[in-house]
């Protein structure tokens, strides 16, 4: 950009150094690898929660077994205050950092969706049992479970993080989310849990989910690391 | 009665040439420079400017002077800590000149481009 050697005249030269210095912009103000982090260390700690969180009653037999009315009100406010004051932590961490780095964030769309998302899904969640009730116990149909997992905590994550990498225009953020909300559509546990029994099968998806987010963020936090000037 | 046949077709050489609307403020490359660092950064201090575009503290001063009172910039002194630091954020104006500029180097390049098409047949 400095050099006077190349005339100034030169549109073409000018265009190519207003993307350079854009491009040099955008890697000051990302800081991919703490979302990533921060969210992984919130569906960690759903686990505890999911365990001993819940309230069983209404227990009928059927077969064998029986049927019971499981309420996860606590897992349900857990998500709630835990994905808010994860937001607000990515968003004081982001524009603390870019500003250590002497720019500002686009960070506040982001933490905002992902805020939205997370009411819109138990919004939609509530709607479904109040207008379901009695479905129980059959299963909703795949595409309504698709939509929920979408929409569900860690599904919801995924969705924001595609915003947060349109934002930064960034496209391996694009990728790695795009990977991440597959994992999540797409259940895979490897056959882990099957003979758990009932209170730990949620276990094994969120591990993986917490796990995808936590590589993720190694992985960034190693990438900015090697692209950062000695 | 005026057919197609009559109608003249348009002379790229009667519209005016993109240089022309060229704003020698915006223009200039480490102002343009520092329009294109503020509008993608939001808000620009002072020290990253000087470090992206290599420039002295006063070289660089001088030509924040010259967008500021061109009314494309703002520029607001504050404290971090102990350390005084100073702010840029692009105005609403300095958003439609950088707009312009960069509309009008796109211009110039597809114009050359044109010219050059039509010299090597």
């Amino acid at each position: 950009m400095t050099s006077d050697a190349v005339p100034a005249s030169d549109p073409r030269r000018l265009l190519a150094d207003v993307r350079d210095l854009a491009r040099r912009v955008r890697l000051a103000q990302r800081v991919t690898w703490l979302p990533l982090l921060v969210l992984a260390l919130v569906i960690f700690g759903a686990i505890p929660v999911y365990r001993y969180g819940r309230v069983v009653s209404d227990c009928q037999a059927v077969g064998d077994g029986q049927v019971c009315e499981v309420w996860f009100q606590t897992v349900t406010f857990y998500w709630l205050a835990a994905l808010v004051l994860a937001y607000v932590v990515i968003a004081g961490g982001y524009l603390r950092v870019a500003r250590a780095r002497g720019v500002d964030a686009r960070v506040l769309p982001y933490a905002v969706t992902g805020v939205a998302l997370v009411g819109l899904g138990f919004a939609l969640a509530a709607v479904w049992v109040r207008l379901n009730p009695l479905a129980y116990p059959e299963e909703p149909s795949a595409i309504a479970q698709s939509l929920f997992r979408l929409l569900d905590p860690p599904g919801a994550i995924g969705l924001a993080l595609l915003v947060l990498a349109w934002l930064e225009r960034h496209v391996a953020l694009l990728l790695f989310a795009i990977g991440y909300l597959t994992v999540v559509l797409v259940p895979i546990n490897f056959g882990w849990g099957a003979h758990w029994g009932p209170h730990t099968w949620f276990v094994p998806q969120l591990v993986i989910n917490g796990g995808v987010l936590l590589l993720g963020s190694a992985g960034f936090a190693l990438a900015q690391r090697l692209r950062r000037p000695r | 009665m005026t057919g197609p046949a009559d109608t003249p077709e348009p002379d790229e050489s009667e519209s005016p040439h993109p240089v022309t609307g060229l704003d020698d403020v915006v223009h200039q490359r480490v102002r343009l420079g520092i329009l294109t660092i503020a509008h993608e950064a939001r808000r620009v201090e002072f020290g990253y400017l000087r470090t992206q575009l290599e420039l002295t503290a006063g070289n660089l001063s001088q030509h924040l002077g010259v967008l500021e009172t061109a009314g494309l910039v703002e520029i607001e002194k504050g404290y971090a800590g102990r350390r005084g630091r100073t702010w840029i954020t692009l105005t609403a104006a300095g958003n439609t000149a950088l707009a312009e500029e960069i509309g009008r180097l796109r211009q110039l390049i597809a114009r050359v481009d044109t010219t050059d098409t039509r010299e090597d047949r």
